[in-house]
């Protein structure tokens, strides 16, 4: 209830701000922030990855991101280092070794998760992050003031900043295609899949069957679907043939998120202790001053 | 009236089920309804099959001929497609598929009936309910990728499509015309393999294959049940000798012989001779028994003794009646057509027959009792 009520607040607050600067505030009709029944996600099945980049290439191309051709993602030696999503590339895809079957590499695919209680969220101080009704993390660019609290609070370490762009700099990460999904079509990742790796579908069915999978096929995956309650849960889970920790996932308790940050954050300012404490500081420190002096000019 | 109506209806749909059951899946051996059907009656309309059953499966194998020998996999063609429609040589690869599976290798779902094609499961679009299996783009790709990745190791699109807009060196029709007529060149099967073997006494094992085919009439799916491609096309050979367990080498052998004992009926410190029968047991079946399968006198499965070489065993009791003498080279002249057999051939495997039981001077093969003729074979 204390978390809502926050959010509220800075919500209306970001409302106001925006309302007294004179800029429009578009209004959308899908409720923020509130978990929806037929909220959607994606299920990543490692096994079945086999390493070709079209996800990457998809998403640039979706996202008007600066991209070599189609081709050029043929080049395996990408995987020589271990990449991390950034401002340039909101996804990608890395390799591990296999030591079981050498000529199948696992390859893991990396973006935002889409938490179900995202720490982004909780942790923007000006409420541009939300929790959209169809499962997907966004931000309002015309709200961000680039404080990148968000890439902090982040379990996933995921948000980007553009640190190359001096002027206007922006957050970047895997927005699950918002304005794709939007008109109805699939995230462009998914949608090019050859091997359809990566599963659309409402999240409640991706559960299901992805312990379909794990019954099925028991040596073929670990008995884990990541993502299933990580951090409170997230929209994208993983399939995985071994631990998920050797494929570089952190290790995760299954509270959400937010709990942490909210904590260390309400704990600091409940009941306006850091103004108070500052104020009595300083305070106390001219106070001492003050009688320094007096006691100097006595002696003098 | 109505009830008697009822009844008899009720009992011309069972037996036009029973019917088209019988049409439908001709060969269920113990096999009931239920182990593929979650409902009492399956019909055409309404299978009810349960979703893929991939272990204890019954499953058909069609000969590669029998199959398309091209097909242009050109369902989700879009204008915006990056890459042109693949030209699938399935003759070529059902033939590949031999050894390691046949049909169901692929088409992972193949009960008895017509081969079940990837479409008819595996929806055409993408973004559907069901999640529960991949769309048809990726139930195809998967399947094509588990071969093409422990074969060449990559996973590049134009190893098997062409980039659109691309130009071609050759059109598709004449690719199209160009796959039909590619088929596997024959398997040229061994004669003799011989194995050098880690054990410390009968480090050597002879394996005479040509003597099991031929002679033991086994098939190449006897044996060669789950055979890699890449175990011949492998661009990386050295991937193949993978160290394999004890129970995994002996695995092509056990389903026949029993490895567990008797180690020395395959092991040996030297070469061994193959399988003959003459030597091994007296009895020479290449003269008259040559091309008898095993089972025929071997008639218990797996024990292959106790036999003797008496004629009686299989055949009964010759008499002149049952008996075509010319089978054997010689038409007998019609004075020793009316004589019984145990005139003659006093030994009971009927071998060379003595004549001084009524010629004094006489002996075979010097004498023949009537018409020596060149026999068959």
């Amino acid at each position: 209830m204390v978390n809502q009520s926050r959010r509220d607040f800075l919500k209306t607050a970001a409302l106001a701000g925006t309302a007294i600067t004179g800029l429009s505030s578009k209004t959308k009709a899908a409720p923020k922030n509130i978990l929806s029944e037929d909220r959607m996600g994606v299920l990543v099945d490692t096994t079945v990855c086999i390493g070709c980049r079209k996800c990457e290439w998809a998403c640039k191309t979706a996202h008007d991101l600066e991209t070599p051709s189609i081709e050029a993602y043929d080049d395996r030696n990408v995987f020589k280092t271990m990449r991390r999503p950034n401002s340039k590339s909101l996804t990608v895809v890395n390799e591990y070794k296999n030591s079981v079957e050498e000529k199948f590499p696992i390859n893991v695919k990396v973006q935002c998760m889409h938490c179900d209680h995202p720490a982004c969220v909780s942790a923007c101080i000006v409420g541009a992050f939300s929790k959209q009704e169809n499962g997907s993390v966004i931000w309002d660019t015309d709200k961000c003031i680039g404080c990148r609290y968000c890439m902090v609070a982040c379990p996933f370490q995921v948000p980007a900043f553009e640190f190359e762009n001096a002027l206007k700099p922006d957050i970047k990460k895997c927005d699950f295609c918002f304005e794709r999904t939007k008109e109805g079509k699939l995230p462009a990742c998914t949608e090019i899949c050859p091997v359809e790796a990566v599963t659309y579908g409402r999240r409640e069915d991706l559960v299901k069957a992805a312990h379909q999978k794990i019954k099925n096929y028991p040596d073929r995956y670990i008995n884990r679907v990541f993502g299933e309650y990580e951090v409170g849960g997230t929209s994208w889970i993983y399939l995985a043939s071994r631990e998920f920790e050797k494929l570089d996932f952190p290790k995760l308790g299954k509270d959400p998120a937010p709990g942490v940050s909210e904590a260390i954050q309400h704990g600091v300012f409940a009941y306006f202790v850091p103004p108070v404490a500052l104020y009595a500081l300083l305070g106390g420190v001219m106070w001492i001053n003050k009688n320094k002096k007096k006691s100097e000019n006595e002696e003098i | 009236m109505k009830t008697r109506m009822l009844i008899l209806f009720i009992f011309c749909a069972l037996i036009v089920n029973a019917q088209t059951q019988k049409k439908v899946h001709p060969n269920l051996n113990g096999i009931t309804c239920k182990t593929c059907h979650s409902c009492d009656i399956p019909t055409k309309e309404n299978p009810c099959v349960i979703p893929c059953p991939r272990e204890k499966m019954i499953s058909i194998d069609q000969s590669p001929e029998e199959g398309p020998s091209v097909l242009t996999i050109d369902k989700f063609k879009k204008q915006t497609d990056i890459y042109a429609p693949v030209i699938f040589s399935h003759r070529l690869h059902a033939e590949m598929s031999g050894m390691s599976g046949g049909c169901k290798m692929c088409h992972h779902y193949n009960p008895p009936g017509q081969v079940i094609g990837c479409s008819d499961c595996h929806e055409l679009i993408r973004k559907r309910t069901d999640v529960s299996k991949p769309d048809l783009k990726g139930a195809y790709h998967r399947q094509c990728m588990e071969c093409h990745r422990s074969w060449s190791g990559k996973v590049e699109c134009e190893s098997c499509h062409v980039l659109n807009g691309k130009k071609q060196d050759i059109d598709s029709k004449t690719l199209v015309a160009k796959s039909e007529k590619r088929i596997h060149p024959k398997i040229i099967a061994p004669t003799i393999l011989k194995f050098n073997t880690p054990k410390a006494t009968g480090k050597i094992v002879t394996f005479y294959h040509a003597q099991h085919v031929d002679l033991f009439g086994l098939e190449c799916q006897s044996c060669h049940t789950n055979e890699s491609c890449v175990k011949c096309h492998a661009k990386d050979k050295t991937a193949l000798l993978k160290a394999k367990t004890t129970e995994q080498k002996h695995s092509v052998c056990s389903s026949c012989h029993n490895t567990k004992q008797n180690c020395n009926s395959c092991h040996s410190n030297s070469v061994q001779e193959g399988f003959n029968h003459a030597t091994k047991t007296g009895f020479d079946i290449l003269k008259f028994h040559g091309k008898v399968a095993c089972s025929i006198c071997h008639t218990e499965k797996g024990k292959f003794t106790g036999l003797n070489s008496e004629c009686i065993n299989c055949h009964g009791k010759w008499t002149q009646e049952n008996f075509q003498h010319k089978v054997t080279g010689v038409i007998l002249d019609e004075t020793h057509l009316t004589l019984e057999c145990k005139d003659c051939h006093q030994e009971k495997n009927y071998s060379k027959p003595i004549c001084s039981g009524c010629h004094e001077d006489k002996s075979f093969p010097k004498n023949v009792p009537g018409k020596l003729i060149k026999k068959n074979g």
